[in-house]
């Protein structure tokens, strides 16, 4: 067994709408949506004015305004949030150096190594919302537990502006009491199964034998028995121990132009060689994601030539995936594309032949990458990656 | 055709021709071995049109001249399957009967007349002699290092490199080189070209009596080998590589100044010790030399770690610390045989170098330890 952990889980608060609300003072106290108003779009956060008319993030923007029809639609602001998460992630930092970002707004923090320097977990976590709040002028709530299930499912018992504790003795009341659609990955079919067992809480499915489980659930059933004790060994890793670095976009409505997708996926192939060369990184697998109109989803992977962070390297393979999907199964409009690096090589073969060109791409790559840490992704890039001039730009 | 033949024999032979007919082609007769009985020995030919082969047998007693084109793998299976000391061949139009003491098959062939050409060496000049056992080695020292596949330079091949009497034959795969020495019985003026890698490996499987002689002509585009010279002699041509070769004479260090001897054996003992604590993110070896002992260590993320540590008697120059991927030291270290051999380094960044004496030179990039 591992010595116990200390985890926090640090939500912020319908964080892109708190943006907006912090920065457009007319918009605050008021139903805000943000995402792309039209017949496609999807609400990415509602603030808490517009939750209680029972409006909720990944709703479409039209089931949303029947709900509210007052609610402000705000186009999504990606600089500002990126901005701003970009400040959390830094208070976070000044507390441990194992934070994992889950998404530009949540993150887990190991404090376990902390505890000695900084107090206790409830004081850390005091001062990281009280830093988040001087610095940043939004909120965020904060779950801490010895494991990253509980302090997930912590974080959201009070929210917002809230700070839940499970401590290791009271884990097991605490599972007792929960809800069993509160597991991640337990949707409502899998909820219903559990019901038909008569069980209705997480902690009730203690009583279950592990073989009992796998008749029912499968591969998900040691996962569930593991749960149902409060067991959740997974670690915190942060970016630079990452397993796989991606970037994907999910079109307001689904884009029939194959060139168009070219251009994001250049720009997702940037980001991604971007991120590899910022932690040295060497990728071996390109994936590329691919969601029809029809939610369909499917990858298709590539391993490079040699393990490599250059965008062109990464780029021939993105680009050979893709059209090599259009030959073989045919173009379909696309809802979905992402661009995913992953099987990392640590220890990168040098080359006994480097060729010049090699060497003059490094030099302008690493050009390139100052100017992007220095004024942001958009300052520089490839020129098949600017939007044309009748769109809107990221 | 009818033939009486040793059945070991014939399978050696049927093996090394099938090893040279296309495994996959959508022409049944590339997959296909001919077979010639004439004058006392049976001729096996087979060729995927890059590479031909053929292969004189002996050991065999021709009852009747003739000609068959059968199918390479059905052929190799049933040779290999039967207990027989003898095995007759027969023909009937284009199928052939093979028959042992309790066994009889049939199997559907093709007109022979449709097989493609194999190349012969009669009338060819010579231009290269050497002592089977001298190009055998040659070979074992470099093959193992060439390319499967390269998109920049030729180098899914060996270059055969020879000025008079003196060859070298280079190898490389962009992240190691082998470079390996020898002397021909006979050779005037200079030669450079690469060889397939093809070629090379069914060479290298004919060549059996280290004694024997094979000679080498080279043509436009083809280079064409003759190993041995009584009935049983083999005749290998293959299309050469085209392109250009890198430019390997530069990437050889001159300027090394840290320098060690091993015995062989003992560091491959090491590497692959250390290298089981290495998986495919984590690759290198750590190799920390300094005047007394080298340090081999090695980490796989969330599997452990491992150290092994090699006592040395005569290293010169400052200690230094580099990665290596341990698979490149064995590969070498394998062909080496038991002689000792000397590492040279320069830097951690810089590439390594293994020797035996000047008959080889083995240069390895290492890879970045963070």
């Amino acid at each position: 067994m591992n010595q116990p952990r200390t985890i926090l889980h640090v939500d912020m608060d319908a964080f892109f709408a708190a943006v907006e609300q912090r920065d457009h003072p007319e918009l605050r106290g008021k139903p805000v949506l943000i995402g792309h108003d039209g017949p496609r779009g999807v609400v990415a956060t509602a603030s808490y004015e517009a939750r209680k008319f029972g409006c909720h993030s990944a709703q479409p923007i039209v089931i949303a305004k029947r709900r509210c029809p007052e609610a402000i639609i705000v186009p999504p602001n990606g600089k500002a949030y990126r901005q701003a998460s970009k400040q959390v992630f830094e208070i976070f930092e000044r507390f441990t150096p194992l934070v994992q970002p889950l998404s530009i707004d949540e993150a887990f923090l190991d404090v376990t190594g902390s505890l000695r320097l900084h107090g206790s977990a409830e004081t850390i976590a005091q001062e990281i919302r009280r830093l988040i709040t001087d610095e940043t002028q939004l909120t965020g709530s904060v779950g801490i537990a010895p494991n990253k299930f509980l302090a997930k499912i912590a974080s959201d018992l009070d929210k917002p502006d809230g700070l839940t504790i499970i401590q290791p003795d009271q884990v097991e009341a605490f599972l007792h009491e929960l809800p069993i659609g509160k597991i991640p990955g337990v949707g409502p079919a899998t909820e219903r199964k559990f019901h038909h067992l008569g069980i209705t809480t997480i902690g009730q499915t203690r009583s279950l034998d592990l073989d009992v489980l796998q008749q029912q659930f499968g591969s998900s059933a040691q996962r569930y028995w593991e749960l149902s004790r409060g067991i959740d060994e997974r670690q915190v890793v942060s970016d630079g121990e990452a397993k796989s670095i991606s970037h994907e976009q999910t079109f307001g409505v689904d884009v029939a132009e194959p060139d168009e997708i070219r251009r994001v996926m250049l720009g997702q192939t940037e980001q991604v060689a971007w991120r590899l060369r910022k932690y040295d990184l060497h990728a071996r697998t390109l994936t590329l994601k691919i969601r029809y109109g029809d939610f369909e989803t499917i990858t298709r992977s590539t391993t490079l030539q040699s393990p490599s962070n250059h965008t062109d390297d990464l780029w021939t393979s993105a680009k050979g995936l893709f059209d090599t999907w259009i030959a073989k199964e045919g173009f379909k409009p696309v809802r979905l594309i992402g661009v995913t690096a992953t099987q990392f090589d640590q220890t990168p073969q040098m080359g006994l032949f480097e060729d010049e060109n090699r060497d003059k791409q490094s030099a302008v790559e690493q050009a390139t990458d100052t100017i992007v840490e220095k004024f942001g992704k958009h300052a520089i890039r490839r020129a098949g990656a600017i939007p044309r001039d009748n769109e809107p730009r990221p | 055709m009818k033939v009486i033949c040793d059945r070991s024999a014939l399978a050696d032979a049927v093996n090394i021709v099938g090893g040279v007919v296309a495994t996959r082609s959508p022409s049944p007769v590339l997959l296909c071995v001919k077979l010639t009985a004439k004058d006392g020995r049976l001729i096996l030919e087979g060729t995927d049109l890059e590479v031909g082969l053929r292969l004189g047998v002996d050991q065999v007693d021709v009852q009747e001249e003739g000609v068959a084109l059968v199918p390479a793998d059905k052929l190799s299976q049933i040779v290999r399957a039967s207990d027989d000391s003898t095995l007759t061949l027969e023909t009937e139009d284009h199928a052939m009967h093979i028959r042992g003491e309790d066994s009889h098959f049939k199997v559907f062939g093709f007109d022979p007349s449709e097989a493609p050409a194999v190349r012969d060496f009669e009338g060819l000049e010579v231009n290269t002699e050497l002592e089977c056992g001298v190009f055998k080695t040659l070979i074992s020292r470099t093959l193992f290092a060439a390319a499967a596949e390269h998109s920049r330079y030729a180098i899914n091949g060996v270059l055969f490199d020879r000025d008079g009497r003196k060859l070298r034959l280079i190898a490389t795969d962009g992240r190691r080189l082998a470079l390996a020495k020898g002397t021909c019985v006979s050779g005037e003026g200079t030669v450079r070209t690469i060889i397939p890698v093809k070629a090379l490996t069914l060479i290298n499987k004919i060549i059996d009596d280290p004694e024997a002689t094979v000679k080498i002509a080279i043509d436009e585009s083809q280079i064409l080998f003759k190993v041995g010279d009584g009935p049983d002699s083999a005749v290998l041509s293959s299309n050469l590589v085209e392109g250009a070769f890198p430019p390997f004479e530069d990437v050889i260090p001159k300027d090394q100044d840290k320098r060690v001897s091993f015995e062989a054996g003992v560091l491959s003992s090491a590497i692959r010790r250390a290298a089981l604590l290495t998986n495919e993110e984590s690759k290198g070896v750590r190799l920390s030399f300094n005047e007394h002992k080298l340090t081999l260590t090695s980490r796989a993320p969330e599997m452990g770690e491992a150290e092994i540590q090699i006592d040395l008697k005569d290293y010169s120059g400052d200690p230094v610390e580099i990665g290596f991927n341990p698979g490149f030291i064995t590969d070498a270290l394998k062909v080496v045989g038991n002689n000792d051999v000397i590492i040279e380094l320069k830097a951690s960044n810089k590439p390594g170098v293994i020797k035996i004496g000047t008959d080889f030179t083995y240069v390895i990039m290492p890879v970045n330890l963070q």
